[in-house]
């Protein structure tokens, strides 16, 4: 369960140019949930994502991820939750492009300490379910845009995550692709029973997810 | 800077000086012949025994006019043991024309001097000067070999004599104006001289070569100072260059650091791909780079860089060769080496500390 009491996130705080980008919001989101945070460009969406992350600070207010609260853990403390517990899937997929597709699945896996075959049983599995098992000895810029987002997607959820983030994933991708990923998404959230947040302006996601929260100029609607 | 000196070093002593000599005290301040050495056999047999003293000579110099038909010149005349001055200096390597081994009244002259007087090979040239005893003195000479020691004013107003006929000429029969003496090991001469000292008769002295030639070793001095301060600017600029470098393509990648960041790997494991990314280039660079300077190294110690017309600016400094010797020294090799290793670990740290700043968010953002 993630819990969010009161979060307030301001950029260029104190200056001339200063954006209120989070105000008060607290929601709760339960285990094994499909949701979408939505809203328009600039409403806060993916600024309540990272910070649900913790990839960015907050200013104030409390992030509880099971019962410990995130926000005011240290450095190595926010980067122990972003390696063990959460998956990140990014609009620009950010596959790192020296590694084949097998070696960007395992990464995680592997800095986590896992065992060789535990990660190679693993990556087979989620490449079979993404539909990328013929791509794993690919390197990323070899593959399309979909393809690229399906191996984002495989390498959150291979090490098993309590949470994955996606932040604009269709963004870069056709319908068709659009589609094929959030059923991919939906199959791995009912097999895994990973919660999955998306941030996302686009109505295919929107429409696809079982609950969704509408941000407006860094409020709640 | 240490090899080059040692081997312009060498090269100067062994041209003449020698390691160090033997003067009765005075002799170098006053000079003539009232400051000579007149007991030369008690002094070889000091020498004889002495551990590390590789070779002596007695040396005799008058000064003189040296005259032609038409030209007239000072001239420092030296009679000269030829058979032991081989061994003990480079005369005999230096000679440019004529025959080395010169008997009787054949005179072995600087080139230059040889070329003010005008003199060919086998001409004559008349000399006057003063004997031992005061006396005076006029011979002529046949003019048997000519010399280049690369040394201008040494070239320009020596000439050497065969030490039996110089010794009957001016009376110096077991006298020295000094006792030149090489030894085996140069970094030993100091304790040699000392050693030697202590055995000779008191009025005579020893002086080491950093005695005999002070404006050479003031110039190694210098040399030494602008040759560290030139080190240090080039390490620095090095030091800059690899860092740059470093900076660039650690910059060049800040949005693929964000996206490790943001997947869980800590700023920890980062500094760590960089340092082993540097380890792997450094010793890349080394095992290419070090071979193939030591082998250039020692490739310009068998064939060194000539500059043609050096030694004629750096004359009054006791350079005597157009070469620029360079040493092949494991140890200069070894800790350039360690510096060059060093400068580019440390060249890390600031990409490291500029990457560390980025949020993960920030870095991924970054353009």
């Amino acid at each position: 369960m993630i819990k969010l009491q009161n979060i307030q996130k301001y950029f260029y705080k104190g200056e001339p140019r200063e954006v209120h980008a989070l105000n008060d919001i607290s929601l709760t989101i339960k285990k094994g949930e499909f949701l979408a945070l939505t809203g328009s460009s600039g409403c806060g969406k993916t600024t309540l994502l990272n910070a649900i992350g913790v990839l960015d600070s907050i200013d104030s207010g409390e992030i509880y991820l099971g019962n410990k609260e995130i926000s005011q853990l240290t450095k190595d403390e926010k980067t122990d939750i972003r390696l063990n517990d959460i998956g990140f899937v990014f609009q620009a997929y950010n596959l790192v492009p020296v590694l084949n597709v097998r070696e960007n699945i395992s990464f995680i896996m592997k800095l986590q300490g896992t065992a060789q075959e535990i990660i190679d049983a693993r990556v087979i599995e989620v490449a079979n379910i993404l539909e990328i098992q013929d791509k794993l000895d690919s390197l990323p810029s070899l593959l399309s845009g979909g393809q690229q987002q399906r191996v984002a997607v495989a390498r959150a959820v291979a090490s098993r995550p309590k949470i994955i983030l996606a932040d604009e994933p269709t963004a870069n991708l056709d319908s068709k692709n659009s589609k094929a990923l959030m059923d991919m998404m939906r199959e791995l959230n009912r097999v895994e029973d990973v919660t999955i947040v998306f941030a996302s302006h686009d109505e295919f996601v929107v429409n696809s997810v079982d609950r969704v929260i509408k941000l407006d100029d860094g409020k709640l609607l | 800077m240490n090899g080059s000196h040692n081997s312009m070093l060498k090269n100067s002593l062994e041209v003449y000086t020698g390691a160090m000599a033997i003067y009765q005290k005075d002799y170098r301040d006053e000079g003539g012949y009232d400051y000579l050495i007149y007991d030369n056999a008690k002094i070889f047999t000091i020498l004889e025994k002495e551990n590390g003293v590789k070779e002596f000579t007695s040396r005799v110099e008058t000064y003189g006019i040296a005259s032609t038909d038409d030209e007239s010149s000072a001239m420092m005349l030296t009679g000269i043991d030829f058979k032991k001055e081989s061994k003990i200096s480079k005369l005999k390597t230096a000679l440019k024309s004529g025959i080395y081994d010169s008997s009787g009244a054949c005179l072995y002259m600087g080139e230059s001097l040889a070329k003010k007087l005008s003199l060919k090979l086998q001409d004559e040239v008349s000399f006057v000067g003063t004997a031992i005893d005061y006396s005076f003195v006029a011979d002529i000479f046949k003019l048997c070999g000519t010399f280049k020691t690369g040394m201008y004013e040494f070239d320009s107003s020596s000439a050497f004599l065969n030490r039996a006929y110089f010794d009957e000429l001016f009376y110096a029969q077991n006298t020295s104006s000094y006792i030149a003496v090489s030894v085996n090991e140069l970094k030993q001469s100091d304790l040699i001289a000392k050693n030697i000292s202590k055995k000779l008769p008191q009025d005579t002295k020893v002086y080491t070569w950093q005695e005999l030639m002070k404006a050479m070793v003031e110039l190694m001095k210098v040399d030494s100072i602008f040759g560290y301060i030139s080190m240090g600017l080039f390490f620095l600029v090095i030091f800059f260059v690899i860092m740059i470098y470093g900076f660039i393509n650690v910059s060049s990648r800040i949005k693929e650091f964000g996206t490790l960041k943001s997947i869980g790997i800590s700023d920890r494991d980062i500094d760590t791909l960089l340092f082993y990314e540097i380890i792997i280039l450094t010793l890349s660079a080394v095992i290419i780079a070090m071979p193939s300077s030591a082998y250039l190294a020692y490739y310009f110690e068998l064939h060194p860089f000539v500059i043609e017309g050096i030694s004629e600016i750096y004359k009054d400094y006791g350079i005597i060769s157009d070469e620029i010797p360079t040493s092949f020294d494991l140890f200069t090799i070894a800790w350039n080496t360690l510096v060059i290793v060093v400068l580019n670990i440390l060249s890390i740290i600031y990409p490291i500390y500029y990457v560390r700043r980025f949020t993960p968010i920030e870095a991924m953002r970054h353009v």
